[in-house]
């Protein structure tokens, strides 16, 4: 939304060299008491506490400020337009996906929204079943297989990993937003918006956690990895790994502890990235799917 | 007199064979029946939310929550390695505290009651020989959530060790955290951090 498209290829270009050099030191450091994803955390935390500071102070106020003075009707609409301008970005990385049908179904969401939902103000889709999804490029990038990387902490922007800052680029790129004449405004609107509806996640995390740096970090994670799988993260999965790490018989453990201290798990490890989203799976996944429609589409050619 | 006594010996045999078919009646109980029975106590008491107060949704949680999870366990995994490095003497106190933690956020959490609904999905077996039962909590006007129980056998039956509540799972956050502050701060501080949370509950 912020981006200038002067400068956008350049950033283009950085993000992906940083990436490139992310993934290559990925899971290096593993030293007692830091968490294999979290190596900048000595950055980070200063980082979180500066946007925490900027949020009590500034957008917080504005933020309940504009739930006080605004009917909720306008609210919804709001939340409502800036929504229907992420569907393109939606659609977008749908394809990219391979998610055909689905891409089909968010187009349809897109057309039906900015013309019968007045240039996206209501959300009629939703009212007649077309629900809304949730894709971006940085769950494009989990799924063609793409390593998380390192946790980061951006100033203003929050939580983040190596592997989702070129979808700070792509999704602004993709968002009809960013190319409106009023293009601030709007950037400003749209992060009040954003602000206001996350209320109440804030105040779960402010009410909820011990070390809030910690909570934001793990859900993060963890919520960003169950979305680029699409909810398909195996439940059981993560709990497999802690209780094998603490209740495995005696035996698993001197097996563990006999493998090297550079495997043994770490206390206080993220367990999110010990096993990704099982990239290769997901490719494949893609891969097959998209051979098939290109097989049906060759098909459908030589028939006519 | 010995008629008394013999009524009396009678009388014992009676509740003790009541008292085994109570406790076979108990373990009987499937995963899905752990989880349905928690969540109906659950919504039964948002109903009830706003007339019971904190306390009083708290007293009436506390039976059900000691009865669905096995919240030692749950303390023990939360601390990781940790665990065996605490003396009994805080391996009980951490329990304790975690328990009332457990307790109190609930209540904190599930104040009122506007139509919410749980709904059963499914239940798959794990390959360690847990149970994961899947379900949606049902909210008017807003996006379901779905909330995965993890279940585990124990000596008397299934209990919840874990809850994954849209992807984001309770214990490995819990995990983090607990651990981060006990390698930073060490165990007092962990203690002394929990019990502030519980009171802040009870106050907020």
């Amino acid at each position: 939304m912020v981006y200038n498209s002067p400068s956008k290829k350049k950033l283009l270009a950085i993000i992906v060299g940083i990436l490139a050099f992310s993934t290559g030191c990925a899971a290096t450091t593993s030293e007692g008491g830091v968490a294999p994803v979290d190596p900048y955390e000595s950055i980070n935390r200063p980082v979180y506490s500066f946007n925490s500071k900027v949020d009590n102070y500034l957008a917080k106020p504005i933020a309940d400020g504009y739930r006080f003075i605004t009917p909720d009707f306008m609210q919804s609409g709001v939340r409502n337009f800036f929504n229907n301008l992420q569907d393109v970005g939606v659609v977008l990385n749908d394809i990219l996906q391979a998610k055909f049908e689905q891409g089909l179904h968010d187009f349809g969401r897109l057309g039906m929204n900015t013309t019968l939902g007045l240039m996206g103000m209501f959300d009629v889709a939703s009212d007649v079943g077309f629900e809304k999804h949730n894709e971006d490029f940085g769950q494009t990038l989990a799924v063609w297989g793409v390593p998380q990387g390192s946790y980061l902490v951006l100033p203003f922007l929050g939580p983040t990993t190596m592997r989702e800052l070129p979808g700070y680029v792509v999704d602004a790129a993709a968002n009809p937003g960013t190319y409106v004449g009023v293009a601030a405004p709007l950037a400003g609107l749209g992060l009040l918006n954003a602000r206001a509806n996350a209320e109440g996640a804030l105040q779960f995390v402010n009410e909820a956690a011990l070390d809030p740096y910690v909570f934001t970090r793990e859900a993060f994670l963890q919520w960003r990895n169950y979305q680029a799988s699409d909810g398909k993260v195996d439940a059981s999965q993560g709990i497999d790994d802690i209780e094998g790490d603490v209740i495995a018989d005696p035996q698993t453990d001197k097996a563990h502890a006999a493998s090297g201290s550079s495997k043994a798990p770490v206390l206080g490890a993220t367990p999110t990235e010990v096993k990704p989203v099982k990239p290769k799976t997901t490719y494949t996944d893609a891969r097959k799917a998209f051979e098939e429609a290109d097989a049906k589409l060759r098909a459908l050619k030589s028939k006519k | 007199m010995f008629a008394v006594v013999l009524k009396n010996g009678f009388l014992v045999v009676l509740f003790a064979l009541l008292g085994v078919f109570a406790v076979q009646a108990e373990t009987v109980q499937t995963p899905k029946q752990v989880v349905e029975e928690f969540q109906a106590a659950l919504i039964d008491v948002m109903k009830q939310g706003k007339a019971l107060g904190f306390q009083g949704r708290y007293d009436k949680l506390y039976p059900a929550i000691m009865r669905s999870h096995d919240l030692t366990k749950i303390a023990r995994i939360v601390v990781g390695k940790e665990w065996e490095a605490l003396t009994p003497d805080q391996q009980n106190s951490l329990a304790e505290v975690f328990t009332k933690l457990s307790v109190a956020s609930y209540a904190h959490n599930f104040k009122d009651f506007s139509g919410e609904s749980f709904q059963f999905d499914n239940a798959e077996e794990t390959s360690r020989g847990g149970v994961v039962v899947h379900t949606t909590l049902n909210i008017p006007n807003d996006k379901p959530v779905k909330f995965d129980y993890m279940l585990k056998e124990k000596t008397n039956g299934w209990a919840v060790i874990n809850i994954i509540a849209n992807g984001v799972s309770d214990l490995a956050l819990k995990r983090s955290e607990y651990t981060s502050i006990l390698q930073r701060q060490g165990f007092d501080a962990l203690i002394a951090q929990i019990n502030d949370k519980i009171a802040s509950y009870s106050k907020l």
